[in-house]
C-alpha cells in the first residue's frame, strides 16, 4: 500500500539532510507507529506519503515513493488525498473553517462522499473524537485539546484507505489519547484502513499499533513487530526516544538480577513480571 | 501568592470555571490536571490578569488582580501560553528575549545580561529566527524569555507538547531548580509522567469546578477522580494500583500490599529486593 524506496530529501535552504535513504513498505491494513526524536524526520517522512514533499515543499528529492499503486512523484498531492487523509501536527494551520460542523462536511463533500451518507458519516466522526455537543461552536473559541479534536473528526469522517497522523495526540488528555486510538484500531480492523501515526507517547502507541519505525537524524534504524524494536533499550535511548517506564523497570531488575524475562509491553504484563521477581520469596 | 476565592468565569459560550477556591503558598510546585475543556487555560489567564474572575477574588502576592493593571502583574508573574506561536512576535531569538524584558527590567545592561544567560541556560543561539525552528525549538524560546524576567510566579500552560523526551527532561530541569530556588509554579500537564516527577501537589479541575487538591502521590491513586477528570496514572502508580487491586486470583494479596505505596521505578526495585531479602534474615 505504501512503498518507500531508498528515499533521500532536503529542504531548499536548509543545506542538511531531512531523510537519508529511507525504505520503508506498509501493507494494506498494517497500522505503523513512528518515533524519533525532534528534528528526526517523522514530520517529513509523512510529507512523503501525502505527497507534500516535494510537491509542496521545495528542495532536492531521490529515491521512489509510490502510495496506493500511484507514484507520488507523478501524482498531485490533491489526486492522493483521496487514498490518503492527512492530519497535520500544526492543528491550527489545518483548520480552516469558522464552526465545527462546516470544518468535517467540507472534506466530505469534496471527497464526493453521497449526500445521504454524509450526516451520519458527521455524527460518528463528532461521537467517535468526543465532541457531538461542540458541533455548532466557532473553533476560534475551542481549547487546545477540543480543536485537536475537531482536525481528527474531520478526517475520521473521510474513512480514507490509508490514514498518516502526525502526533495527533499532543494536546489531548489521557483518556481522549485513548479513545483517538480505540477509534484508529476500530478503523484499521473494521475497515481495513492502513494506518501510519508519529507519536511521542510510546507506551500508548505500543498498545495498538502492530510495527514501529525509529527514526534517528533522517534515517530510519529500526523496523519490525512492536516486541523486537523495544528489545533495543539501547538503541532507542539512542534515539532519544522515551522508552516505557516499566521497560525501565524491567532492566533495572535485569541489572539487579531480579528478572531475565521480556520486557513488559504494558500493565498487566508488567504485574506478572513483578509477580515472577518476588514470588520465590512469597 | 496566588489566591483563588471562590472564583467563577464564563464566555459567551457558558461557564468555564465555576466557584473555585486555593492556595498556592509561596515556593510550591503544583500541577493543574484535568480533560480538555476542563477550564485549565482558563484558570491561567485568571491568574495572570488577562481575564478577571465574574465573581470571586483571584488575588497575586497579595494584590487583587481586578485591582491591579496587567502590566503590573505581569512584572511577577511569568506566563507561558499553550501554543508557543500566541507568544513569539520577533524576528530573531534575541529580539524575542529582549521584548519580554523592556516592561520589567529598567536597566538595558541588565537586560543583556538576562538574555545572554538564558540563552546559555537552553543553548540558544540568539541570531536565529524563531519561525523557522521546530515546533519543540519555538517553545522553548518562549520559555527562555519568560523565564529570563525571573517571576516569582511561574504559569505553565502545558510547556512540554511538541518537545520530544530529552528537550522535556532538560525543560523541566530548568523549571525545577528555578522552583528550588524559590520560584513557586503552577503547571497544567497531560503528561501524567512529567506530573509524578516534578510536581509535589496536584489541583484536578473537571468541567470548571475543582474536583481533587492534594499531594500527586496520592491524587495519582485516586482512581475514582483520575476516571472523573479524564485522568490515567503514571506508570508506576497504574502497576501499584494494578497489583494491589487484582491479586493473581483476582483478590488482593501479598505482592499487592508490598507495592502499595511504589510511586517511582526506584521504590519498585528497593521492595523487590527487600523482598526477596527477607526470607534469608527470617531464618
Ligand atoms: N519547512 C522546513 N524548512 C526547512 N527545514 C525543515 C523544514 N521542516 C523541517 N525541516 C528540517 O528537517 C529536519 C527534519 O524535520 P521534521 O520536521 O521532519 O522532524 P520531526 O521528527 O517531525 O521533528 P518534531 O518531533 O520536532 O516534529 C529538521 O532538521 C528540520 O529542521
Ligand atoms: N475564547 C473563548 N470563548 C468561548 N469559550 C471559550 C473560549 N476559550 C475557551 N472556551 C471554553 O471554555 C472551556 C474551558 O476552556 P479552556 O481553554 O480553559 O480548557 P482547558 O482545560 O485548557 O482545555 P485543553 O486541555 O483542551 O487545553 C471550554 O469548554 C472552551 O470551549
Ligand atoms: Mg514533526
Ligand atoms: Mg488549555
Amino acid at each position: 500500500m505504501i512503498k518507500i524506496k531508498d528515499v533521500s530529501f532536503s529542504y531548499e535552504g536548509n543545506p542538511k539532510n531531512a531523510l537519508t535513504n529511507v525504505t520503508l513498505e506498509a501493507a494494506r491494513g498494517d497500522f505503523l507507529g513512528i518515533i524519533g526524536q525532534s528534528g528526526a524526520g517523522k514530520s517529513t517522512l509523512t510529507r512523503v506519503i501525502n505527497g507534500l514533499v516535494p510537491h509542496y515543499y521545495d528542495g532536492v528529492f531521490s529515491g521512489d515513493a509510490a502510495v496506493g499503486g500511484r507514484a507520488t512523484l507523478e501524482s498531485s498531492p490533491e489526486e492522493l488525498a483521496r487514498s490518503v487523509g492527512s492530519l497535520f501536527q500544526d492543528i491550527e494551520g489545518q483548520l480552516f473553517a469558522s464552526v465545527v460542523d462546516d470544518e468535517v462536511l467540507f472534506g466530505l463533500e469534496n471527497f464526493g462522499v453521497p449526500r445521504d451518507e454524509i450526516e451520519s458519516r458527521v455524527e460518528y466522526a463528532l461521537a467517535a473524537a468526543g465532541i457531538s455537543d461542540l458541533r455548532t461552536r466557532a473553533i476560534s473559541t475551542l481549547s487546545g485539546g477540543q480543536k485537536q479534536k475537531v482536525a481528527i473528526a474531520a478526517i475520521t469522517a473521510l474513512k480514507p484507505e490509508i490514514m498518516v497522523l502526525d502526533e495527533p495526540t499532543g494536546e489531548l488528555d489521557p483518556q481522549s489519547s485513548r479513545r483517538v486510538f480505540e477509534t484508529l484500531r476500530e478503523l484499521n480492523e473494521k475497515h481495513g484502513v492502513t494506518i501510519v501515526v508519529v507519536e511521542q507517547k510510546i507506551m500508548m502507541l505500543c498498545e495498538f499499533v502492530s510495527r514501529l519505525a525509529v527514526m534517528n537524524g533522517g534515517r530510519l534504524i529500526l523496523e519490525g513487530p512492536v516486541a523486537s524494536v523495544l528489545k533495543n533499550a539501547e538503541k532507542l535511548e539512542d534515539a532519544g526516544v522515551n522508552i516505557p517506564r516499566v521497560t525501565t523497570l524491567a532492566l533495572r531488575l535485569r541489572e539487579h538480577g531480579l528478572y531475565d524475562g521480556e520486557p513488559p509491553a504494558n500493565i498487566p504484563e508488567a504485574a506478572r513480571m513483578m509477580r515472577t521477581a518476588v514470588h520465590a520469596s512469597l | 501568592m496566588l489566591r483563588f476565592d471562590g472564583v467563577s468565569f464564563g464566555y459567551m459560550s457558558g461557564s468555564a470555571i465555576n466557584d473555585v477556591s486555593f492556595y498556592v503558598a509561596p515556593g510550591e510546585f503544583v500541577a493543574l490536571l484535568g480533560e480538555n475543556g476542563a477550564g485549565k487555560s482558563t484558570l491561567c489567564r485568571l491568574c495572570n490578569g488577562l481575564l478577571k474572575p465574574s465573581s470571586g477574588r483571584v488575588k497575586v502576592g497579595g494584590q487583587d488582580t481586578r485591582q491591579v493593571k496587567t502590566s503590573v502583574l505581569s512584572r511577577s508573574v511569568g506566563f507561558l501560553f499553550q501554543n508557543p506561536d500566541r507568544q513569539i512576535c520577533r524576528n530573531t531569538v534575541s529580539d524575542e528575549i529582549m521584548f519580554g524584558l523592556e516592561n520589567v527590567v529598567a536597566s538595558p545592561d541588565e537586560r543583556r545580561r538576562r538574555r545572554d544567560e538564558v540563552l546559555g541556560l537552553f543553548a540558544l543561539d540568539g541570531d536565529i529566527d524563531p519561525f523557522g525552528m521546530s515546533r519543540g525549538e519555538r517553545q522553548q524560546v518562549a520559555l527562555a524569555s519568560v523565564l529570563a524576567t525571573k517571576p516569582k510566579l511561574l504559569i505553565l500552560d502545558e510547556p512540554t507538547t511538541g518537545l520530544d523526551y530529552r528537550e522535556c527532561l532538560s525543560t523541566m530541569e530548568i523549571v525545577s531548580r528555578l522552583n528550588a530556588d524559590g520560584t513557586t509554579v503552577l503547571m497544567v500537564s497531560h503528561d501524567m509522567e512529567v506530573t509524578a516527577d516534578f510536581a509535589k501537589r496536584a489541583i484536578v479541575l473537571s468541567g470548571g469546578r475543582l474536583i481533587g487538591d492534594g499531594p500527586v502521590r496520592e491524587i495519582m491513586k485516586n482512581r475514582r477522580l483520575l476516571d472523573e477528570a479524564s485522568l490515567l496514572p503514571a506508570q508506576i502508580p497504574a502497576l501499584a494500583m494494578f497489583l494491589s487491586e487484582l491479586g493473581e486470583l483476582g483478590k488482593p494479596d501479598k505482592i499487592g500490599e508490598l507495592f502499595s505505596d511504589a510511586f517511582t521505578v526506584d521504590d519498585m526495585v528497593e521492595l523487590t529486593e527487600r523482598a526477596n531479602r527477607a526470607p534469608e534474615t527470617r531464618q
